[in-house]
């Protein structure tokens, strides 16, 4: 059959010789990652009011049932909701695990000015850094109520799909906290006073899970002790670079010194 | 073969009905599909068609009424009280190849992602022993993919739901294909299962105002004549908290290399495997035709939320970059 013959050598250049429809990409950057006061946000709506109702009836019973789909039928009922409402939201238990991560990182601008506020009107201001383990330290305390479902929460987070999320809120609450500290810095340390405190907070977060101390203290201490290595890690960095400068520069005057052209 | 085949094959139905459809508005591509592909093609395959569907003279006739309304039929642009018979023409000839059409087409992924939708749903969760009875209504479920899903998910949440699954389809091809197979079902779940035959737009009586809990369609709405007249008659249905869930075909744009991967797949492989392998190449042309001419997740969304319902977050999961896309709306409660 010749016909057999022709469409088999067709199919391949068919495949690529196939029309597409023009396609179009889309390139959108919603909104600026650092904090702005000449370009606020625009007012952030986080939940409607629907799932405003379904998260925050179900986060009251995270500590019994954890994060769980569970906890999210439950809240679903208390709301007055059918449980199935529950399920419209798109990722589940992570929903809420992350209705806890925005509701407490938005709490702390509010209790800034309770933090701050007296020493604030005295004379003596306190310095950047020690608001900054200040605020980290009143972040931890907002995981209190959870912290024995917090491993499991961990987990969740950890998931790949769940991964993206779970650090860009990581570093919304870094950002948060240098800002809120009063930090006014735009040269790279930027970055680097950020990724620093991220995966301080981070790794004082994991110990305070299986911290049984009054009050937490030992979290507390293990908080300041990273935060002191830091501080001096950066001493150390800055030192370091000061003296390469100055032996670069100097070695580039004996050379010019000695007739070269630089 | 069970499908009946009228004679002629439906390009030529095309070739006849255009000029008069280009009257009513622009075809958007009028070039397609490529004069040397139909060349290799045509003559060698027969395509099925419904012989129920109009013949070109009706439907001459039929366009020639003027102020009809337009809609889309692929790339076409064709009345929109032909369009429901000619989507039913596309999906009587594929009904009884359709499941083994959707494993070649997606490589078997279409599986994941009806797993992750009805997981992602928790059918049949309680709090309670015995729970909240749950009534769904599983629309363009013809073969009974996601119904059977949901209902096995149910048994496996609970060991006793209360749970009642009603398959709805406007095709009585896949309506009985369906049928067929949930007779292999456990007992306990085809108890929990009821077919309808009927058009989404319009529910019949039995299916009352507020009265059901979650309101599912997979892979059909594209096909629907007036999408936005099934949204409010899904918002007109469910329960106030009821969940209208939706999977759907939808745009891989935010990754562009992917996106022309994917383009060259749909446009260039599918038509040819449905073409070999269910001896139907413009069903299957329809099919990504129909695909691309889908709102984005964006303008779905849109249309989710002017139909009524609340969404949470953005509105929409994509799935595999955004080739699929998962939509949800809460009826608000007020």
């Amino acid at each position: 059959m010749s016909p057999s013959r022709r469409f088999g050598t067709s199919l391949a250049s068919q495949l690529l010789r196939t029309p597409l429809p023009p396609s179009t990409t889309r390139t959108a950057f919603g909104r600026h990652c650092y904090h702005s006061y000449d370009h606020p946000p625009a007012v952030a709506v986080s939940y409607g009011s629907t799932e405003q109702a379904i998260l925050s009836a179900a986060y009251t019973h995270v500590p019994q049932h954890g994060f769980s789909q569970r906890a999210l039928a439950l809240g679903a009922e208390d709301a007055g909701y059918p449980t199935i409402s529950a399920s419209v939201l798109p990722d589940g238990a992570f929903s809420l695990i992350r209705y806890h991560l925005v509701t407490r990182r938005e709490e702390l601008s509010g209790k800034t000015k309770t933090i701050f506020g007296e020493k604030n009107l005295g004379a003596q201001q306190l310095s950047t850094a020690a608001r900054v383990e200040q605020l980290t330290w009143e972040r931890l305390l907002g995981n209190k109520d959870v912290v024995h479902r917090w491993q499991e929460a961990l987990a969740i987070m950890a998931q790949p799909s769940y991964m993206p999320s779970s650090l860009k809120e990581l570093s919304l609450l870094a950002d948060d906290i240098w800002f809120l500290a009063g930090d006014t810095s735009v040269d790279p340390s930027w970055y680097t006073k950020r990724a620093s405190l991220a995966t301080i907070y981070a790794s004082s977060e994991l110990f305070m899970t299986t911290d049984k101390s009054e009050g937490f203290f030992e979290t507390r201490d293990f908080l300041r002790r990273r935060l002191e290595e830091v501080k001096q890690m950066g001493s150390v960095v800055g030192s370091v670079s000061q003296w390469l400068g100055f032996t670069a520069n100097a070695g580039i005057n004996v050379l010019r010194n000695k007739g070269l052209r630089i | 073969m069970a499908a009946p085949r009228a004679l002629g094959s439906a390009r030529g139905l095309r070739a006849l009905s255009r000029p008069v459809f280009q009257l009513q508005s622009q075809s958007p591509s009028p070039s397609f599909p490529s004069p040397s592909l139909s060349r290799c093609f045509s003559g060698s395959v027969p395509c099925l068609h419904d012989a129920n569907a109009p013949s070109p003279s009706d439907r001459a006739s039929s366009a020639g009424a003027a102020g009809n309304k337009t809609t889309h039929f692929g790339y076409e642009t064709v009345l929109e009280s032909e369009k429901e018979n000619r989507v039913a023409g596309v999906f009587h000839s594929v009904a009884e190849s359709y499941d083994r059409m959707n494993d070649l087409m997606s490589f078997g992924w279409h599986r994941v992602w009806k797993d992750h939708f009805v997981a992602s749903l928790a059918p049949g969760l309680s709090t309670s022993n015995p729970g909240q009875p749950q009534r769904i209504l599983d629309v363009a479920g013809g073969t009974g993919d996601i119904a059977f899903r949901l209902v096995s998910a149910a048994h496996a949440a609970s060991p006793n739901p209360k749970l009642h699954v009603t398959v709805s389809d406007i095709n009585s091809s896949m309506l009985s294909v369906g049928r067929d197979r949930s007779l292999a079902l456990p007992a306990s779940h085809q108890a929990c299962l009821s077919f309808l035959e009927a058009n989404a737009e319009r529910l019949p009586p039995q299916v009352q105002d507020n009265s059901l809990d979650l309101y599912t369609v997979v892979f059909g709405i594209r096909n629907f004549t007036n999408p936005l007249a099934a949204l409010r008659e899904a918002h007109r249905v469910l329960k106030p908290g009821g969940v209208f869930a939706c999977l759907e075909f939808s745009k891989a744009d935010k990754h562009p290399l992917f996106n022309y991967v994917y383009k060259r797949w749909s446009f260039g492989a599918i038509p040819l495997i449905g073409q070999l392998v269910a001896g139907d190449r413009d069903s299957y042309q329809y099919l990504v035709e129909s695909i691309e001419r889908f709102p984005s997740q964006e303008q779905f969304r849109d249309m989710i939320l002017e139909a009524g319902f609340e969404v949470s977050g953005d509105g929409y999961e994509d799935l595999t970059g955004g080739v699929a896309a998962i939509h949800k709306g809460v009826k608000p409660l007020a």
